[in-house]
Order: C-alpha cells, then sequence, then structure tokens
C-alpha cells in the first residue's frame, strides 16, 4: 500500500471529529458562497438611477451580515474539529511507533545511532503532523470551497460556467506537471541541507582534530562543494517557483477576465442576451474567489513531498517485525544456567560464539575472562535474550529459554553495564524506575547496601537529587552505585555484571568492590571481569578466544593447569612489573 | 524593528543593482495590479449600457493581452530576483560562519554549546534571510501596494466610500496582531512540551537495554502516551487561537462589503457611481485583505529576523582567543621543547588548572604524564596545541617562546590523538587521510598496521571504504581509538600526542602498538598521558600530576624509588593484573 493510502487510512481512524470538520466546512462554504447573490439582487433589484429603496436594502444587507457571521462560527468550527482530528491521528501514530519500537529487536537499536530512530518517532511524526493539519485540511478546504464555487457559477450562466470549467483539466495537469519538477528539487535542497548541517554539527564537534591537523581547507572546500549545490537547487526551484506557482495563477486568473469580457461582450454586440449587472458583479465575485484556493493548494506542495517522505520511513520502521510485549510473569526461579553447544552469529554464518558449553549453579558468580571480541559480550546477549543462539539451548531451572517470553525470562534478571545509564529523574526514580513495586524504603535500603549512601552523603537533597542528561553531573562512580543500587532494588536471580574499565579513584573503587560482594550474595551472577581481584574471586572462569570457551576452572585450577589462562596471568604480571620482580 | 536592514546594509550594497532592479518592478506591479479590476468595471457599465461595440471590446481584450503577458515577466522577474537575493544571503551567511567556526579555538566551543551554534546555523539563518526577500515583499505589500489600492479607490471610485469600507481595517488589523502575539506564545508552549517530548524519547532509545532488562516497556509506554498527551493538549491551545484569524477576517471583510454594497446602492441611486465601479471597488476591497496580513507578517518577520541577525552576528563578532603574531619566528625542526614556570586557568574555572609547570624534553625522547582524573593531564597538552593563549610562564620550542610562532607552524609538527575519539561521517580510508591528505597506500597500509588496526578491519564490510560514523557502521571505542591514531601516524610527525587514547584496547593490544610507537618513532617526540603505568614505563620522563602541579618526576625507576602516588599506583595496577 502506499504511503498516501496508508496515512489515509490512519486518518479513517478518527472518524468522527473530521467528518464533524467537513461538515461544517461545507456548511461555511455555502453560507460564504450565498454572499454574492445577494449582492447580485440588491444591485438587479434595488439599484435604480434616482430611487432609493433604503428598507429591503438593509434587510438584505442584515442577511448579508447574518450570513458572514454564520460563515465565521462554521470556518471557526470547522477548523477546530480539522485540528482536532489531525491531533488526534498523529498522537495515535506517535504511540503505536513508541510502543513498536519497544518491540523491535536489539539489533535494531546498536545498528542505528539513538538520533535517528528518536527522529522517526518524533520528528518525522511531527512532518506528517503538517500533513494532516495543514496540508490536508488545505486541500479539503479548497476542493469544497472550488466545488461551491462551481455550483455558483452554473446557477448564474451555465454557458460561461461550462468555459471555466475547461480550467480544471488545465489546472489539474499543470499541478502533476508542477509536482513532478518541484517534488524532484525539493528532495535534493531537503538532502543537502540535512548534510550540510550535520557537517556543521561534526565539524564544531571535531575542531579539536581539524585544527590539530589543519584541515580547515579541505573542510571549506567540502563545505563550499555542498552549500553551492544546495544554493543551486535553491535557485532552480525559485526559478519555476516565479515561472509558474502565483504568478501563473494569477495570470490564469486575468485570462478568465478576458474570456468573461469576450463572452459578454460578444453576446451583448450580438444581441442574444441581456445580461444583467448583478450577474457581471456575481461572476467577478465568483471568479476572484476560484482562485485563492488554487494558490493554496500549490504551497502546500513542497509540504506534501516533505511529509510524504517522513510517511515513508514511520511506516518502514512499522512495519519490521516486532515481538510482542509479554506482561506474563513467573515465580523467581534458582537461577541454575546452562549453556549447551551455542553457536551464535549476528550474521549469516559469521559465527562470533562457537559450541560453547557451560553451566552456572545458584548462587555461583562466573567470570568471563578474554580479549575484546572473543565472545564475552556475545554470552551476555544471549542470556539476556538480546538475541537468541543460533544452534543449542540455554536452560534457566532446566527450562529452555527460548520457550518463554522474553520479558517474562528477564523479570528475574538485573543488569549492571559498564557505562550506566541514568535516566532524567532523580537519585532514587533512577534506582525504582519508576517501577511502583519498589517501594522507597527499598530504594534507601538499596542505596545504603551497595554503599551509596556515603558516595551520595555530599549531595545536597540526598537521594532527591535530581539527574540531569544522563546524570553528567555525577562521577561515574556515584552513576556506577546508582546502578547496583537499581539492580539489587530488583532483586534478581540471575545478575550480569559488565565491570567498568575506566579509572575510578581508590576510595570509590573500594566502595565499588565491597558493592559487587553485597550485590553478587544469593544470586548467580555473570561478570564480565577486568579487575584480576574480580577473577580470583569467581566461582568459576570461562576463558574465551574467538568465540569458543578455551580454559574453565577455578583461579587456582586454570594456573595449575598450565594452560592460556596462565599464560595470561603471568604476561600481564610481567608487563606490570618490567624488571622488578615482586615476590 | 526595521535595522535588520540597516545592518545588512553590507549585503545589499554589494546586489544593489539586483534589489533596485526587483524593489522597482514589484512597485509597477503592485500599480498595475489594480488596472484590471477598474477595467472590469468599465467593460461592466459598457454592458450594462448596451454600448458595446465590436472595437472597443477588441481594444478592451488588448489591453487585456498586454497587462497578462507584461504582468506575466514582470512578476516573474522582480519575484525571481527579489527571493534569489534572500537564498544567496542565506549561502553567503552560511559559508561566513562555517569559516568562523573553523578559526575558532575551544574557549568559544566552551561558551557556546553544540546545539546553540547550530541553531544560528540553521533557524536564525532562515529567519534573516527570510527578511531580504519575504520580507521586503511584505514592506512593499503592506504600504506601497496597499496605498496603491487605496488611492485607486479614492481616486477613481469614491473617497467617502474608500473612507467607511475601510473603516473595519484597522480594528482587524489590531486584532491579528493581538492574536499573532498570542499564538507565537502558545506555539513556543507547545515547541516546549515537544522538546521534551523528544528528549523523553531520546532517553528511551540510548537507555533501550536498561528499559527492556528491567521489563519496563509497558510503563515506559504509558509515560510516553501522557506526554503525548500534553503534546496534544498544548496544540490544541494554539489551534483555539488559530481558528480564529479566519473567522475574523471574514467579518471584518464582511462588514466592509455590507458598507460598500449599502453606502454604494445610496451612492448608485444618486449618480455619483455606476454598477461597474461597484464591482470594482469590491474586487479593491478582496484586494486588500492580503496587505492587511502582510503587515502582521512584516513585523514578525523583521523581529525575528533582528534577533536572529544579532545572535548571528555575535558569534561571527568573536574574536579568536589566540592570535598569530605579526613577525612570526621560522624554525625547521623542533629540537628541544621547554616549559618554565607555566601557569593556566581555563576562562570557565575557579583554580589554576596548571602551575609553575617547568620541564624540558629533548628531540626523541618520550615523556609520560600521569595522575588522577582531572589532574591537568590534558590541560597540559592543549598548551602545546595551541588551543589557549598562555598567561603566565612560558612555552619554549628551539628556544623561540610559541606565542611567537604561528600556530600553523606548531601544528604541522604534531600528530594528535585525543581522548575522546572523532571519527568524520566518511570512510576509514578518509578518515586516516585526515592525518596526511596526500598519503600513499603503502603509507596508509603502515599506519593500520601500526595502530594494530588490520584484523578488525578485515571484519569490516568494506574494509578501507566502510562508511563511519552516523551514516555507516559503528565502531566500537577500541576500534576508533585505533583509526585515531592511525590518523596521527600516517603524518608521521615530530611530535605525536597520545592523550589517554588506548584507553578502550586490552592491554596486550596496548603494549603491542606502545612497542610499534617506540620502533618506529626513534629519533622523534611523543607525549603519553595515561592510566595505565605499563604504557609509560620505557618513557624518558614521566611526570605525576596532581591538581595541575608535577608531584612526582624521573624515570619509572626513579619514581617507583620515591615511594610516592606512583608507586602506591602502581602496585595496586600490579595486583589487579590490568585487564584481560
Amino acid at each position: 500500500m502506499s504511503t498516501g493510502k496508508r496515512l489515509t487510512k490512519y486518518a479513517l481512524t478518527y472518524k468522527r471529529p473530521i467528518l464533524m470538520g467537513l461538515l461544517f466546512l461545507t456548511a461555511a462554504v455555502f453560507t460564504d458562497l450565498a454572499g454574492p447573490f445577494i449582492a447580485k439582487h440588491i444591485i438587479d433589484e434595488y439599484m435604480v438611477l434616482g430611487k432609493i429603496d433604503i428598507k429591503p436594502i438593509a434587510w438584505l444587507l442584515s442577511l448579508y451580515l447574518i450570513l458572514s457571521i454564520g460563515t465565521a462560527v462554521f470556518r471557526y468550527l470547522m477548523f477546530l474539529f480539522l485540528q482536532m482530528g489531525a491531533n488526534r491521528v498523529v498522537q495515535r501514530l506517535r504511540k503505536d511507533i513508541f510502543g513498536h519500537v519497544q518491540t523491535l529487536p536489539i539489533q535494531y537499536f546498536d545498528h542505528l545511532p539513538a538520533g535517528k530512530i528518536v527522529a522517526r518517532v518524533t520528528n518525522d511524526t511531527e512532518a506528517i503532523r503538517n500533513l494532516y493539519v495543514q496540508v490536508l485540511s488545505n486541500f479539503a478546504t479548497s476542493f469544497i470551497s472550488i466545488a461551491g464555487v462551481y455550483v455558483a457559477l452554473f446557477i448564474l450562466n451555465w454557458k460561461m460556467a461550462l468555459i471555466a470549467v475547461f480550467m480544471v483539466p488545465i489546472i489539474y495537469l499543470w499541478m502533476i506537471l508542477y509536482r513532478r519538477f518541484a517534488s524532484r528539487y525539493n528532495g535534493v535542497i531537503r538532502t543537502k541541507i540535512a548534510d550540510i548541517n550535520a557537517m556543521i554539527n561534526e565539524s564544531i564537534q571535531g575542531m579539536a582534530i581539524i585544527q590539530a591537523f589543519r584541515r580547515e581547507r579541505q573542510m571549506t572546500r567540502e563545505f563550499d562543494d555542498m552549500n553551492e549545490e544546495h544554493y543551486s537547487y535553491q535557485r532552480k526551484l525559485l526559478f519555476l517557483d516565479s515561472a509558474t506557482s502565483f504568478n501563473l495563477v494569477n495570470t490564469i486568473r486575468l485570462i478568465m477576465f478576458t474570456i468573461f469580457i469576450l463572452y459578454f461582450g460578444t453576446q451583448s454586440i450580438s444581441g442574444a442576451a441581456v445580461v444583467s449587472a448583478g450577474t457581471l458583479y456575481a461572476f467577478v465575485d465568483y471568479l476572484t474567489r476560484l482562485f485563492n484556493p488554487i494558490t493554496n493548494v500549490v504551497n502546500q506542495f513542497s509540504q506534501l513531498e516533505r511529509s510524504l517522505v517522513a510517511g515513508h520511513r514511520v511506516f518502514e520502521v512499522l512495519d519490521m517485525t516486532g515481538e510482542k510485549v509479554s506482561e506474563e510473569t513467573m515465580p523467581r526461579y534458582e537461577g541454575h544456567v546452562v549453556f549447551e553447544n551455542v553457536s551464535f552469529a549476528y550474521k549469516g554464518t559469521d559465527y562470533v560464539l562457537k559450541d560453547i558449553s557451560f553451566q552456572a549453579k545458584r548462587g555461583e558468580t562466573v567470570a568471563l575472562v578474554g580479549h575484546t571480541g572473543s565472545g564475552k559480550s556475545s554470552i551476555m546477549n544471549l542470556l539476556f535474550r538480546f538475541y537468541d543462539p543460533s544452534k543449542g539451548k540455554i536452560y534457566i531451572d532446566g527450562t529452555d529459554v527460548t520457550a518463554l517470553p522474553r520479558q517474562t525470562l528477564r523479570e528475574h534478571m538485573g543488569i549492571v553495564l559498564q557505562d550506566p545509564y541514568l535516566f532524567t529523574g532523580t537519585i532514587a526514580s533512577n534506582v525504582s524506575l519508576n517501577d511502583p513495586k519498589i517501594t522507597h524504603a527499598k530504594i534507601e535500603g538499596s542505596l545504603k547496601a551497595v554503599g551509596a549512601d556515603r558516595v551520595l552523603k555530599n549531595l545536597e537533597k540526598g537521594m532527591e537529587e535530581p539527574v540531569i542528561e544522563k546524570g553528567s553531573t555525577l562521577s561515574s562512580g556515584q552513576r556506577q552505585l546508582i546502578s547496583f543500587a537499581r539492580a539489587l532494588a530488583f532483586d534478581p536471580a540471575i545478575l550480569i555484571l559488565d565491570e567498568a574499565t575506566s579509572n575510578i579513584d581508590t576510595e570509590t573503587e573500594e566502595v565499588i568492590q565491597h558493592a559487587m560482594e553485597v550485590l553478587k550474595k544469593g544470586r548467580t551472577t555473570f561478570v564480565i571481569a577486568h579487575r584480576l581481584s574480580t577473577i580470583k574471586n569467581a566461582d568459576r572462569i570461562l576463558v574465551l578466544e574467538r568465540g569458543v570457551i578455551k580454559e574453565q576452572g577455578t583461579h587456582e585450577e586454570l594456573l595449575a593447569k598450565g594452560g592460556i589462562y596462565q599464560q595470561m596471568y603471568q604476561m600481564q604480571a610481567k608487563s606490570l612489573l618490567g624488571q622488578h620482580v615482586v615476590g | 524593528m526595521f535595522d535588520v536592514l540597516g545592518k545588512l546594509g553590507w549585503f545589499f550594497q554589494q546586489y544593489k543593482k539586483q534589489y533596485a532592479v526587483a524593489v522597482f518592478l514589484l512597485i509597477i506591479a503592485s500599480v498595475l495590479d489594480v488596472i484590471p479590476p477598474y477595467m472590469l468595471g468599465s467593460v461592466i457599465d459598457i454592458l450594462t449600457a448596451g454600448e458595446m461595440t465590436a472595437s472597443l471590446l477588441f481594444q478592451y481584450a488588448g489591453i487585456f493581452l498586454i497587462i497578462i503577458i507584461g504582468g506575466y515577466f514582470l512578476n516573474f522577474y522582480w519575484q525571481y530576483r527579489l527571493f534569489e537575493g534572500a537564498i544567496n544571503l542565506e549561502r553567503t551567511l552560511r559559508r561566513k560562519l562555517m569559516l568562523q567556526f573553523l578559526k575558532m579555538t575551544p574557549a568559544f566551543y566552551e561558551k557556546n554549546r553544540t546545539g546553540d551554534l547550530m541553531a544560528r546555523a540553521t533557524n536564525d539563518l532562515n529567519s534573516v534571510s527570510l527578511t531580504a526577500g519575504f520580507g521586503i515583499m511584505t514592506l512593499i505589500d503592506s504600504t506601497l501596494y496597499m496605498g496603491a489600492i487605496i488611492f485607486a479607490m479614492g481616486f477613481m471610485i469614491s473617497w467617502k466610500l474608500t473612507f467607511f469600507a475601510m473603516l473595519p481595517v484597522p480594528i482587524m488589523a489590531v486584532f491579528i496582531q493581538y492574536l499573532g502575539k498570542l499564538v507565537h506564545e502558545r506555539y513556543m508552549q507547545a515547541q516546549d512540551a515537544f522538546g521534551e517530548l523528544n528528549d523523553r524519547v531520546l532517553e528511551s532509545i540510548a537507555g533501550v537495554r536498561v528499559i527492556r532488562a528491567y521489563v519496563q516497556e509497558k510503563k515506559d509506554e504509558v509515560r510516553f502516551a501522557e506526554m503525548s498527551e500534553t503534546v496534544y493538549e498544548k496544540n490544541m491551545h494554539t489551534v483555539k487561537i488559530n481558528a480564529l484569524f479566519g473567522p475574523i477576517t471574514k467579518i471584518g471583510t464582511g462588514i466592509s462589503y455590507i458598507v460598500a454594497l449599502g453606502y454604494g446602492a445610496v451612492l448608485i441611486t444618486n449618480g455619483e457611481m455606476t454598477v461597474g465601479q461597484l464591482v470594482t471597488f469590491n474586487v479593491y476591497l478582496g484586494l486588500a485583505v492580503w496587505p492587511i496580513f502582510a503587515i502582521g507578517e512584516l513585523i514578525n518577520v523583521m523581529q525575528q529576523g533582528n534577533a536572529s541577525l544579532d545572535r548571528v552576528q555575535e558569534t561571527l563578532d568573536y574574536e579568536a582567543d589566540v592570535q598569530n603574531t605579526e613577525k612570526p619566528v621560522l624554525i625547521g625542526t623542533p629540537k628541544e621543547i621547554g616549559f618554565s614556570e607555566l601557569n593556566f586557568q581555563y576562562p570557565s574555572s575557579q583554580v589554576e588548572n596548571l602551575k609553575q609547570i617547568s620541564l624540558s624534553l629533548k628531540k626523541g625522547e618520550t615523556l609520560g604524564i600521569v595522575g588522577k582524573t582531572g589532574a591537568g593531564k590534558t590541560t597540559f597538552l592543549r598548551q602545546l596545541l595551541r588551543e589557549y593563549p598562555i598567561e603566565a610562564g612560558q612555552l619554549i620550542i628551539n628556544g623561540v617562546d610559541i606565542a611567537s610562532q604561528t600556530k600553523e607552524q606548531v601544528l604541522d609538527w604534531i600528530g594528535y590523538v585525543p581522548q575522546d575519539h572523532v571519527l568524520f561521517s566518511r570512510t576509514i580510508r578518509e578518515n586516516i587521510l585526515f592525518g596526511k591528505e596526500d598519503a600513499s597506500e603503502e603509507e596508509i597500509e603502515k599506519a593500520i598496521q601500526l595502530a594494530y588496526f588490520k584484523k578488525d578491519l578485515e571484519n569490516l564490510p568494506m574494509g578501507l571504504e566502510t562508511l563511519v560514523g552516523e551514516k555507516g557502521v559503528s565502531l566500537s571505542g577500541g576500534q576508533k581509538q585505533r583509526v585515531s591514531i592511525a590518523r596521527a601516524l600516517i603524518k608521521d610527525p615530530e611530535i605525536l600526542i597520545l592523550d589517554d587514547s588506548l584507553s578502550a584496547v586490552d592491554a596486550k593490544t596496548e603494549s603491542n602498538i606502545i612497542k610499534n610507537i617506540q620502533k618506529e618513532r626513534s629519533g622523534k617526540t611523543t607525549i603519553i598521558t595515561t592510566h595505565r603505568l605499563s604504557s609509560v614505563q620505557h618513557a624518558d620522563q614521566i611526570i605525576v600530576l596532581d591538581e595541575g602541579q608535577v608531584t612526582e618526576s624521573g624515570t619509572h625507576e626513579e619514581l617507583l624509588q620515591q615511594n610516592g602516588w606512583y608507586k602506591e599506583q602502581f602496585d595496586r595496577q600490579q595486583l589487579e593484573g590490568g585487564e584481560s
């Protein structure tokens, strides 16, 4: 289905206000177009030289006034209803796409920058809002007005009206041609300006690099190319607009008047029919009214293109297959995790995990060790069901995880990311995520348990301290602790912890170590470990290399084994110690 | 309000012929516009009197034809030239801004947020450009065109009728003006609500893993629904005012028509006016609607344009903090870098960020800088990049104060790898070539090998031609850092600066890269800041910074013996074993 059709279908979800709007619109057009008829009547009946008849004129003019007020009221209501409908439709669309994004698999978010996804939900739907509130309501108003004018013209003089009808196909053809060219130019202009702005934005952010490498001239050159191309297309569009849009409508209007003069002139000369002054007056009035709506329609074309492009992007997202968010719950599981011959590839047969088997018993801590790209994060992704295995099975307490809805499974899992994400709100709301089942006391208790109270004590408002812009006012240690407290508050059976690599001062470091111990208690914990102390304390260490478990066991077992782990351990010790040998 | 046109004088001056012609033709076109209605009136009078003849008819049709053809070209020409000026102004200002951005040093970017600067380069630019085209058009329409219509009504028909029929106009204008302000306020509120919605969605997307991990999807949807309801309400709040414009105009013009018809009827029966003139008059009334709106538009456009131009101009007028001296000293290769008693404070900072820094670094040496986060390591490096003027003390290269050298000369020696890995939205090849535009294939190959990026490259879909950044694949932090290192190494700079640039790669890769750098860069100067002490162990000199001061310095061995922060940190890292 084309984007236009689908947008229309969406519009029909709020039929009532839109139909009401159209109804008032029709009423307004009729009351409005009755005006010239009254004028015609006054001119023909009561404007006779030397003989004034005030009373009927006054009556008719009062009627005119009432009709004007009626038009005004109908128009107000029409505007209100149409806008109400349009805004509601867009709100629905917005909610739909936001809800749909929530169901999309996580790779969608891994492949696209956040800003782009946000643009689908907000900016693109805003462009569609403009389509409904501006473009469509203008189109509707214009078409009904034009139709009304033609009805009036036919009532006045069907022959002349017939001539005027010939204008319709001409104008229609012209609109199609205009749109074809204009949409091409508009398309180029739109993408160019987006490119230019992206470049300026990027340049500002990377200015230190541009200047350090003295690439100002290269950047200027590239910028100029884009800026000039943008300008040249703007000029092309301007040329087209100057030649055709308003100017052409004006010309057609004057041509209509010429035809009008010629038609009634020849009629008069041939003496075929006498046309009253009032009819002529009304004709001129209607013909003038005929052309304003046309200009309005033409003016909407560029917005129409923009909205259709935006609509296309929105539907693209809506068309992606998502997985329904399940609200099913299950009792807390024990947390016995088994990986059975699990292989996994993000794409095709490019396996990042190969035949992985291991198990973690309830309450155990498993440390994942390996270089970047060895598959540590992929194991986390699978466990959390951000992705599913390509081959093999994962069991929790003996249940195949794919048999459960993702959300149900995650209910008893917790995660602490390397770079903890904080939301705008307060420290407390970041612990509870505003989930009603996390009480205030629980928030406080969790913060205390992880030792965050010590670190946060110098904040003025304590746990009600506002968090802004991803927590930029807090130190990385503080952010880490808040995310620990969050995990603790949700009391998961399985905890996944991506240890932070960033350097934190020694004092906070100790607090965090302590917090980790608190957190691990009573749950099965998986740690992507960076610190030796964490690894040493683990019940089980998995040494990964290129997606394969090379060794597993405790620290002592692995050292005794004399394999990769032992080598790694020694190499690091050596590289750190240099020529100094420490006993 | 009209200052904006004066402030844009330089532009109008530059294109004065174009503007003179466009404005002149626009005025002619405005005057020409009042002729057809007048002729229509005459024709109607002739028709109703039954005096139409073939020659008269041809005469009228002929004049109409001339007006149609002449008017078409006239309108085309002024429209094209006038609005061409506007888009030209936009282009010119945008270029000026970009050149200014390229000249500005970090102090400027600390004072102005990227978002604000972008707003200037986009929205403000549009508003200014609007004044030079649409603004001038509405200026003429609301004054001269309006004048032409009123004069035509008065002189050709009746001043008395004009006066009475135009009575509602000023009242309407005031109403529209007032409502315009109200709409603007409400519109801003709606925009704010929309902005909040936008931020909210951004958080939901950026924090998607947290939301999913804690099964908050449904609650997030509910919150979103609430916010979208607020946006809806704010929008409808605006709509309620917006909806008044049409009806008010309708009633206003309706009254004008009633006056014209009623009083016109009196005048016609008196014989002071003909029916044709009444038709003409009513067409004029219709024409006068736009100029009434144009006044409101004019005020808006000029006010916004003025404010916008001030903002743009403020940015353009900002003087770069670091200026080249008039008589720079030329130096071939930097043989010695010396800091003597250097102090530095950021414009936005309360305390001194560097205090009494003195040291000397010979060509070929490696300097390691360590210390806690915020100790001043990056600030130290930035002195060499000449991002800020030096206040107290000296930074000397080859015995010449850096202030007496051109910024270009100094930067040409330096290969810089920043802490936050900045890559541009282009291919990896182009990003590496950023370091040396005309590098050969071999040089690229070598830089990649030195930066330990070869293996990663094999896994990328298009190898070197892979697009990165916004439009392409997103690289991991470690990958970005290594591309960034390759970019600096390809320059084979006299001075290589690594600002904690290996934080996201693992210990083994790091030690390999460091080894490569040591081997390749013998005889050239390298400065490394880091958290991992293993990367600076080999350095000829290591300094420990704390709160902007050098607290310890010496070689690795010397520092270990000093038993200070370095030793403590070293022992700690040794226990933890770094990363695996």
